[in-house]
């Protein structure tokens, strides 16, 4: 397809569609499959243990609700709040909340569309932040998920203001968040059950924080795969 | 007992108990647990008097700062970040102020290596000013100490200028202002103040330091950087990607690396370059809420000499991966029992602990539970709702039972929502149970204070809202271990729930309309106090194991209903001692006149047998008849458990006579049942 003048041939723009919403959150549900035991040994430290499942449970559940009803639910925004209500009523809990504002977000971003370019992903990310900032209440410091969160939206909306590629961006977000997780080793909670520790929560890595590091690794992933080979 | 030698007669000590206690624990080397025992007292007795014993002077302790220096804490920090000095002091002082006590560890440090011919610069601050005050001449030559930054506009009387002052006032040196504000309004400003000789020449002398003092801030919001005018010019929010704390008037890093800002071009003081070439960098500082700031100087190197308290050291090198233990008394160790490696259960699979334990309920209590259609995670009474009385829902996580589902019944909550283990139930279920609570007069939501409750509650509520149905919440804050009494609201919600449960359920049965239940349900939370300890952690369902270890010397004082560790460990004491450390932060926060009638709940956390609940019992009992209080009604048993974790917790409601009168309204739900 022609664009411009003397614009070579470019291949299609790469779109990400309602089946690939679906294979997202597949991916994204494995990844929490993987990690449960990890997230549930550092919520053991801090919290009651639980996060593990519950990560692991509710992801499932909105991949689960997504596959079945792809055909019935088309549009990307109906799909996000698929997920969004499966997560939530799988889990309650404090995550499930979070988790489907995030979702919630991420669908009023996303509109009434089959597909968008997947050059738009960032913005996912980034709504999903505001979202679960919103619902939590919580700043940067407070050593909850959006340690990880914050960092990874603000590596993204960096990413957008430039030309890079969507799987650079997303792995530049992957990062930001991993690093972000890092840093709640240093944090004392003052949000959530682990607040009631006060100080004894030094020196523990946020489980919140950790999944959500996790979450946006996985994503990169599927993105790197799924945006094929880089051209250059 | 252990002590060796011949028992001595308290008389020898006259009716003095402090000299007494203090005999026994400085010169007998007696644990406070032990001259407890021997003086007939509580150990928080023991405490005070010796603590009384310090104060009027019967005993005077003399350190060796030195010692400081050599110990553990003090040299994992210098190891672990290379630095050439470090001062770390206990974290809990008598009276005075964190601030001030590591102010005068700073001014006894610097009084000791500054030398003559020095040139030291110094930063602002709290600790900063605090530590000028607490420094004592020493007779140095030609001293000159530097402002490190331009002023500030603040009226704070922490700053920069009057940090410098002080200090050069206190040593007898000179004292070399910047005279320029810290922040100016554009680079160009700065060029052209930097040009003016006078400001020049003190910048020149500013170069020349070969000691600074720094004060370390983070950026949370309780922090004085806020108030201190410094970075008034600019939204903190502009850096919260990626500073987490200051010094000397710069942002850093968690790496302890400038963060570049618009501020950067703007600032007139000492730049983080020229700092790490001053030999000598004091940092002065500590704090829980300012470990990351602390650690990101450290990481950076900015800081080469540091003056810290234990539990930030200590919190610091957590953050680092290395852990350090609290110093122990000596002592032998008590030898451990082997390790639990998986606890039996009477379980299915686990993930259908929840949803067998609803079936298993409703069969038990047919005539009082019933289930509703649609929703299997909420169970309504057999009873409600009765048209014109406000609906009570209540609900929270499994794993506490019978909370909840044993307080729906007639006179108490009219349904419950019920979530999986320690997890809060997802609004539909609370939806649900709204709907079937709803006798047309609105609907009471009661649940405790966790953000997974707050939250699906909130969402339920705007749900129940947008279908007509009014619903209020009371969110139960109970338990007082949980946050400082100034900021109540933090509290979780445990056991007192139980009472606050049972006022409000009663207020709806006399038909009260919603805003008098709440009103009512307010004034119980308010009037609850509870405190629990556990002796053994809960076990995960998933893993089949402890979820954490708890020492075989110790306990978790201030633990939660959620199988998780207390505020913090100690010593391991009989019935009496852990009834009286609970009994005396009760009665402290309570403050109840003679005469006054409390309800009692002594509840085990879900392992603690009855015997030692009694046990208990008659402790708390005796306090409160020696305070005068009598006991309304008491509650003993398994009322709100944490699983399997051995322990209890006390509740006591303080009552008015119409609180009394709600308490003694009939009630018949599975765990409560009076005629």
């Amino acid at each position: 397809m022609h664009r411009r003048g003397f614009a070579p041939i470019i291949v299609d723009m790469q779109m990400f569609t309602r089946h690939d919403l679906t294979l997202l959150f597949r991916s994204l549900a494995a990844r929490m499959d993987e990690e449960q035991d990890y997230l549930a040994e550092l919520d053991g430290e801090i919290g009651d243990a639980d996060h593990g499942v519950a990560m692991s449970v509710g992801f499932a559940a909105a991949a689960k609700a997504l596959s079945e009803d792809e055909a019935a639910v088309p549009m990307l925004a109906d799909g996000m709040m698929l997920a969004a209500r499966a997560l939530l009523n799988e889990i309650g809990a404090t995550t499930g909340p979070l988790y489907a504002s995030a979702l919630m977000r991420a669908a009023q971003a996303l509109g009434a569309t089959t597909e968008i370019p997947l050059a738009r992903l960032p913005e996912v990310i980034i709504a999903m932040s505001e979202g679960i900032a919103l619902r939590g209440a919580s700043k940067p410091g407070d050593k909850t998920m959006i340690d990880a969160w914050a960092p990874a939206a603000h590596a993204a909306r960096a990413g957008l203001a430039t030309d890079r590629d969507v799987a650079h961006i997303l792995k530049d977000a992957a990062t930001a968040a991993a690093e972000g997780a890092k840093a709640t080793r240093a944090m004392m909670a003052v949000k959530g059950r682990a607040a009631r520790l006060g100080p004894r929560s030094l020196g523990h890595l946020d489980p919140g924080a950790a999944s959500a590091a996790a979450l946006l690794d996985s994503m990169a992933q599927w993105v790197t795969v799924r945006s094929g080979p880089a051209s250059s | 007992m252990r002590m060796g030698g011949t028992v001595r007669s308290p008389l020898r000590f006259g009716e003095d108990p402090l000299l007494w206690a203090a005999w026994l624990y400085y010169e007998e080397g007696m644990t406070q647990g032990d001259i407890a025992t021997r003086m007939g007292v509580s150990r928080a007795s023991v405490n005070a008097y010796l603590a009384d014993a310090r104060a009027r002077g019967i005993v005077s302790i003399e350190i060796d700062p030195d010692r400081f220096r050599a110990l553990s804490i003090a040299q994992s920090l210098q190891d672990h970040f290379n630095l050439s000095d470090c001062l770390v002091i206990p974290s809990e002082g008598g009276g005075s102020p964190l601030v001030d006590r590591l102010g005068a560890a700073g001014a006894q440090l610097l009084t000791r290596t500054a030398q003559s011919g020095d040139t030291i610069a110094v930063t602002w601050g709290r600790t900063v000013l605090s530590m000028a005050n607490s420094v004592r001449t020493r007779g140095l030559q030609d001293l000159r100490i530097v402002q490190a930054t331009g002023g500030t506009t603040a009226k704070t009387s922490w700053t920069p200028e009057a940090c410098a002052t002080t200090l050069a006032d206190a040593l007898g040196a000179r004292c070399i202002p910047i005279s320029a504000p810290a922040i100016v309004s554009s680079p160009d400003m700065r060029r052209l103040l930097l040009r003016e000789p006078v400001i020049a020449g003190q910048m020149e002398v500013l170069a020349e330091a070969n000691r600074i003092i720094l004060g370390i801030s983070s950026l949370r919001p309780e922090s004085t950087i806020h108030s201190s005018g410094f970075f008034d010019a600019v939204s903190a929010q502009d850096y919260a990607n990626e500073a987490v704390g200051s010094i000397a008037g710069r942002l850093i890093s968690a790496t302890g690396e400038v963060v570049d800002g618009p501020l950067e071009a703007r600032t007139i003081g000492i730049d983080l370059d020229s700092l790490g070439r001053i030999p000598c960098r004091i940092g002065v500082a500590g704090g829980m809420d300012k470990v990351q700031a602390i650690l990101a100087a450290l990481r950076g190197r900015l800081v080469n000499v540091m003056v810290t308290d234990a539990d930030t050291a200590r919190a610091i090198l957590a953050s680092e991966g290395r852990d350090i233990d609290a110093p122990k008394r000596a002592g032998k160790p008590a030898a451990a029992l082997p390790e639990r490696v998986r606890v039996k259960k009477f379980l299915n699979r686990t993930q259908d602990a929840v949803s067998e334990t609803i079936a298993g309920a409703v069969l038990a209590h047919e005539d009082l539970l019933a289930p509703i259609e649609g929703a299997p995670r909420a169970l309504k009474a057999v009873t409600g709702p009765r048209p014109g009385k406000v609906g009570l829902v209540i609900g929270g996580g499994s794993g506490h039972e019978p909370g909840f589902f044993g307080y729906v019944g007639a006179g108490l909550a009219d349904a419950v929502a019920i979530g999986n283990v320690f997890a809060a139930p997802p609004p539909d279920p609370i939806l649900a149970a709204t709907l079937a609570a709803d006798g047309g007069a609105g609907v009471l939501h009661i649940f405790g204070n966790f953000s997974g409750d707050v939250m699906n509650f909130e969402m339920a509520a705007e749900m129940a809202a947008a279908r007509g149905i009014p619903v209020r919440s009371v969110i139960t804050t109970d338990d007082i271990a949980s946050a400082p009494v100034e900021t109540r609201a933090a509290r979780r919600g445990v056991a007192g729930n139980v009472f606050v449960f049972k006022i409000a359920g009663a207020a709806c049965d006399r038909m009260l309309p919603l805003e008098r239940c709440v009103e009512l349900a307010n004034r119980a939370t308010q009037r609850c106090f509870t405190m629990g300890i556990a002796l053994e952690p809960g076990t995960s369902l998933e893993a089949r194991r402890p979820s954490f270890r708890i020492g075989p010397e110790e306990m978790e004082i201030g633990v939660g209903v959620h199988g998780e560790r207390g505020i913090a460990s100690d010593r391991l004491v009989g019935a009496d001692e852990a009834t009286d450390l609970i009994v005396d932060r009760i009665l402290s926060e309570m403050a109840p006149a003679e005469g006054d009638q409390v309800a009692l709940l002594v509840n085990s956390l879900g392992s603690t047998p009855m015997m030692e609940l009694y046990i208990i019992n008659r402790r708390l009992r005796q306090r409160l008849r020696a305070r005068g209080v009598m006991a309304h009604r008491t509650l003993i048993g398994h009322y709100y458990t944490s699983l399997d974790m051995a322990g209890m917790s006390i509740t006591a409601m303080l009552l008015d006579d119409e609180l009394a009168s709600l308490l003694d309204h009939p009630c018949h739900s599975p765990a409560w049942h009076h005629a």
